[in-house]
């Protein structure tokens, strides 16, 4: 049962404005280039231009001796300490500095540490590196091909194939193929596309030589993780390593791989015995650093004629780039892509996806989309709409038509992962009232006998996040659970301290709601700390919307943890027996004499004051929670666009979303998230690519061309939602943080499609800039 | 990243002397802004440099040109050339072809096709930036080829284009669309 | 290396001045040569507006200028949004309609804002996406800056009512 709070104490549903902003407002954050420490000196990295090349020489002769300069590292020196290559969270390896060959435009060559930034500048461009071009593969399809150039020559295996990973029954799906009457399919590619968070990757590595203490401040998404990779790829003894991870400008996933660029800078510390601060330009970042999606997918239904889907059958080619560089749980090299069979019900389903190295920056990461879910969501949205066209029926119909019913869960799907709830039906009749979808059909109609182009997209996704319990998920080993602890003071205020680290999700808050809502303890007399790994808790970190479902939880049950000693306390203190109290937000009382009441800041004091006798003194716990399941918020997005025939310009007229991600903290914080995941989503449906040419260069790799939109090309947003708990939860709760991406894609391409679909258009792959809907509009004869 | 570009002019010279001035790269190649042959190494191949300044970026391509075909009937020569930046910044390389023709005035017409492509930071410029350095540079070498043939004993003080009409042109080639 | 210049500047009312190297980037003059660290740096190309300060009044990339350019000039940075201790009616407007999520953008778009709000007291949903769109966002999705905004807009608008209606009572 979740007890209604006061707004002074501000727990659950309480849209609470967030405490950590008055140091942004104020211009007061501290991201890591605002960390300035005496002696500190600057890293910038030479960068290879071709994306597949022998590498003969590297000479650092001149830049060593422009003044200022204090180091260059290059792959051969690192080599020398066995650190020219390092793991990757995929167990791949990855080059830190190249050696032999470079692999990738943009790929690391060479270190240089100089007395300031332009110094460092300067330096880089007097390396003089010597390459043999080799030939370029940056087609995944060729790059599969028997004959094809091997790309990594550091494995064994010779050809440039990195996994086969399947799932499901093939021969049951395959016969249902055989027998059904009714097929439909789209070959759907998501294209390249990266995170670029407003602020770009960076570190300042601190070693101590008179303490032997490195400290790292990092953009980082998973601080302990990455705190024991350095310790054992490094040989540091880990209690010898402070991660911090102050303020983070947004990461969406690009923060949680090891980036060369720390590994070098944690070196030269080492090696100089002064602050090394590294922080990577814009180009560098959306040219090297982890890249998202790259997915390219086939999908089929067989169907009755009546519409009922009877099975899936999937096949993906994963461009990995030049290393596996992706962050996924170990068993899952394509993540969680088998959630593809999304928000129906197939008796059979098979999918497999295939991995191939190419010359391009290595990755992927999961972009805002917990490890794949946004390729599985897009291409089920976009083949179930598909199979509407081909049966001639309305793709809402045949949506409710398929929806796995309520009476279902927890339903086990046949690419076997277990759904712990969901309601699809209701979130898709909210959405599609909310935007007057039967109207729009009937507008839709007039306006093609006048040949004007509308279209209505409809997206039902689920999700599946917070990875995830330690049977089935581990990243590098380390299980994905998550923590917290939390302390309360004599003067009943509290400090709590998580695992994970927010990049913007408004943690700081959330969490004090969370122990609001246990304990009773007003919000904003707890304080929440994270991202320093010598007083935080071990924890995954955040990305893959894990936060509330795992140190969420994990909050929740330190804090019950605290309130089952506290009720022993003010058992004692009321001179009753446990059995005799009751618990609302904030105060023990007696059954039946609710004045005989003991508030949770007195009971605090006395934690420290006037135990129990034989208590232990004071009033703290910690949990490390290992989630029983994952949980799947899902939701309907309906789109509405408008298509201007002279230029192929995309209009959105109106999107609504409605979510659900079971039991809300702070509404205000879910809707803020939602507003910028449909933000992203439009981006990655209308405006972006990372491209390469066929020399490999890097097409997309600044933001003149790589396009992020500004407040004009962003439509208003319409949200609403349903709340379907999730059993599991400790409060029901599901994490919401990137259903909007995963959800998104495929309503505003659904629309485009649709509003095309008389013109026999099935499927247009993104991003759908004008050019590509005008080049259509030609070739179909609606404009001469 | 390739990029086909054709050009046509004239100059007023005999069809022979220009033939002879195109087929010899000794000759030909100090025309193109930035450029010089450094050695012969036989009768079809040349050891050559060039250094193309776009905006602040400066690029030392160091490389080969050879003579792919000489056609001395149908006055058509195919040339490649191929270099690699100094520093290890990238590479270019360029196959032209130039065919003569003689105008009805006695004129000589000179069309050339060019297909260049660039590797490395140049090139993540996109071609808008290639087309119009090429551009500029084509319109120097014109300039530069029109004076040599008529001053041939002129010591070819051709210097790289400067960085700013570069970086100017660029930037109005980018509001002003494909010419 | 070129010889260092003088660059004397009013920042946040306050006189300072530096020896620098002509091409030292504005923001890189403010953020570590001033150690005013709320102004950010998002991009390369100047496209992302995280480095917006005001110079001489109007609002600058400070990322595609010189230090050497802003000598003898006057520059407000985010720094400067306070007055006496009091939050602007912009920075309360951030927090109040959530505005901001991971911050990196924030102090560009308040320095936006508040350009946009001397221009136009009044201004609309439009002309508030206007206004800031030489500002990128990642997280928010810019509908909540709007609302923001528009409360600091409100706010304003009121306050300077207020010594009138005061007026109007007497």
């Amino acid at each position: 049962m979740i007890h209604k709070t006061s707004p002074e104490v501000g727990g659950m549903g309480h849209p609470l404005r967030r405490k950590e902003d008055l140091r942004f407002i104020q211009g007061k954050g501290n991201y890591v280039d605002d960390v300035h420490l005496p002696g500190m000196v600057y890293g910038q990295m030479v960068r290879s231009p071709y994306a597949h090349a022998r590498l003969k020489t590297v000479n650092t002769e001149k830049a060593k001796k422009l003044p200022g300069v204090l180091a260059i590292i290059t792959g051969e020196d690192l080599a020398k300490a066995n650190l020219a290559w390092m793991p990757t969270l995929s167990y791949d390896k990855q080059m830190v500095l190249a050696t032999g060959k470079v692999l990738f435009q943009s790929q690391e060559v060479a270190f240089v540490i100089a007395e300031d930034r332009y110094t460092a500048a300067d330096a880089a461009e007097l390396v003089e590196v010597e390459y043999e071009e080799l030939p370029v593969l940056v087609d995944p399809q060729k790059a599969m091909d028997p004959g094809a150039p091997v790309l990594r020559e550091d494995r064994e295996q010779k050809n440039n194939h990195i996994f086969h990973w399947e799932v499901g029954n093939r021969k049951a799906t395959d016969d249902v193929f055989q027998k059904a009457p009714v097929k439909a399919s789209v070959n759907a590619f998501f294209q390249r596309c990266h995170p670029a968070p407003l602020e770009t990757c960076g570190c300042v590595a601190d070693f101590n030589k008179a303490t032997g203490k490195l400290t790292v401040y990092m953009t980082s998404q998973a601080p302990h993780a990455h705190r024991t990779v350095f310790a054992l790829v490094g040989g540091i003894p880990e209690q010898n390593i402070r991660v911090i991870s102050p303020d983070i400008g947004g990461g969406f996933g690009n923060k949680v791989p090891v980036y060369p660029g720390y590994v070098c800078a944690i070196v030269a510390s080492l090696t100089l015995g002064v602050p090394v601060k590294w922080i990577e330009t814009r180009s560098e970042n959306l040219q090297s650093t982890g890249f998202a999606r790259d997915y390219h997918m086939t999908a089929e239904i067989a169907a009755d004629r009546d519409g009922k889907m009877q099975a899936l059958r999937v096949k993906t080619l994963a461009d990995h780039g030049a290393f596996n560089a992706a962050a996924q749980p170990t068993k899952f090299p394509a993540g969680l892509f088998s959630i593809c069979t999304g928000s129906y019900d197939y008796p059979q389903a098979f999918c497999e996806v295939d991995g191939v190295y190419t010359n391009k920056a290595p990755g992927g990461i999961a972009y805002r989309c917990s490890f794949r879910v946004t390729e599985a969501a897009y291409l089920i949205e976009r083949v179930v709409d598909v199979l509407a066209l081909e049966l001639k029926m309305d793709p809402a119909e045949l949506r409710r038509k398929n929806f796995i019913p309520p009476v279902r869960f927890p339903y086990k799907s046949s690419l076997g992962w277990t759904y712990d709830s969901g309601n699809y039906e209701a979130a898709m009749k909210l959405a599609l009232d909310k935007i007057g979808y039967a109207e729009l059909r009937k507008e839709q109609a007039e306006k093609r006998k006048k040949g004007e182009l509308m279209g209505i997209g409809i997206s039902s996704f689920t999700e599946i996040v917070g990875a995830g319990p330690a049977h089935t998920f581990d990243i590098l080993g380390i299980k994905m659970f998550d923590s917290c602890e939390i302390r309360i003071h004599p003067t009943g205020k509290a400090i709590t301290r998580m695992g994970t680290k927010s990049q913007g999700q408004g943690h700081e808050t959330t969490y004090a709601q969370i122990v609001a809502q246990e304990l009773g303890i007003p919000a904003n007399d707890v304080t929440v700390e994270e991202g320093d790994t010598d007083t935080a808790p071990y924890g995954l970190g955040t990305y893959a919307s894990r936060s509330t479902p795992t140190s969420g939880a994990a909050t929740a049950i330190a804090a019950r943890k605290i309130r089952d000693k506290a009720k022993k306390i003010a058992a004692y203190m009321l001179e009753c027996s446990e059995n005799d109290l009751e618990w609302e937000p904030g105060k023990f009382y007696v059954k039946g004499a609710p004045s005989k009441a003991k508030t949770i800041q007195e009971i605090a004091f006395a934690a420290y004051t006037n135990m129990p006798p034989g208590m232990e003194p004071g009033l703290e716990a910690v949990d490390y929670y290992d989630p029983p399941n994952l949980t799947f918020p899902f939701g309907t997005y309906a789109c509405v666009v408008d298509i201007d025939k002279g230029t192929g310009e995309v209009r959105v007229r109106r999107f609504v979303a409605v979510d659900d991600c079971g039991n809300i903290i702070n509404p205000m914080i879910v809707e803020g998230q939602i507003h910028g995941g449909l933000t992203e989503g439009l981006a990655i449906a209308f405006m972006q690519q990372i491209d390469y040419d066929e020399s490999g260069n890097v097409q997309g790799g600044s933001f003149q061309d790589y396009l992020l939109p500004t407040a004009v090309e962003t439509p208003h947003w319409e949200t609403d939602k349903t709340c379907t708990p999730s059993p599991h939860h400790p409060f029901g709760a599901k994490g919401v943080g990137e259903s909007p991406n995963v959800g998104s894609p495929a309503a505003f391409v659904n629309a485009v499609v649709d509003a095309l679909s008389h013109l026999g258009v099935k499927h247009i792959d993104m991003p759908i800039a004008p050019w590509k809907v005008w080049n259509i509009l030609k070739e179909k004869g609606v404009i001469s | 990243m390739g990029q086909k570009i054709e050009k046509t002019f004239s100059v007023a010279e005999p069809l022979d002397k220009v033939w002879t001035f195109l087929s010899d790269p000794r000759q030909v190649a100090p025309c193109v802004p930035g450029a010089s042959i450094t050695e012969q190494v036989d009768d079809k191949t040349y050891k050559g440099a060039i250094s193309v300044k776009v905006g602040p970026t400066v690029t030392d391509y160091r490389g080969e040109v050879q003579i792919e075909r000489l056609d001395s009937q149908n006055h058509e020569i195919e040339i490649l050339g191929k270099g690699q930046d100094v520093r290890g910044r990238g590479s270019a390389s360029m196959k032209m072809t130039g065919k003569l023709r003689t105008l009805p005035n006695g004129d000589t017409e000179v069309t050339s096709v060019s297909e260049i492509s660039v590797v490395g930071i140049l090139a993540q410029m996109g071609g808008r930036v290639i087309s119009e350095v090429s551009n500029i540079m084509f319109g120097e070498f014109m300039k530069n080829f029109q004076a040599r043939l008529q001053q041939p004993d002129a010591s070819a003080e051709v210097n790289p284009i400067k960085a700013t009409s570069v970086a100017w042109e660029a930037t109005k080639g980018l509001f002003r669309g494909k010419s | 290396m070129a010889k260092k210049q003088l660059v004397r500047v009013k920042v946040n009312g306050r006189d300072r001045e530096a020896e620098v190297e002509p091409r030292l980037l504005l923001i890189h003059f403010i953020r570590e040569i001033l150690q005013l660290t709320g102004s950010h740096i998002g991009c390369d190309t100047s496209h992302c507006g995280a480095c917006t300060v005001l110079l001489n009044g109007k609002t600058v990339k400070s990322c595609t200028m010189f230090a050497v350019q802003a000598d003898g000039g006057e520059i407000m940075t985010v720094e400067g949004l306070m007055k006496d201790g009091q939050l602007h009616p912009l920075q309360e407007g951030f927090k109040e309609e959530h505005g901001l999520q991971c911050g990196f953008c924030t102090p560009g778009m308040l320095i936006s804002s508040y350009a946009l709000l001397q221009h136009n007291a009044k201004p609309s949903e439009e002309d508030v996406r206007w206004g800031i769109s030489g500002n990128l966002c990642r997280c928010t999705g810019y509908q909540n800056i709007v609302r923001a905004v528009r409360f600091a807009a409100n706010k304003m608008a009121a306050a300077e009512k207020k010594p009138e209606m005061a007026e109007v009572a007497k």
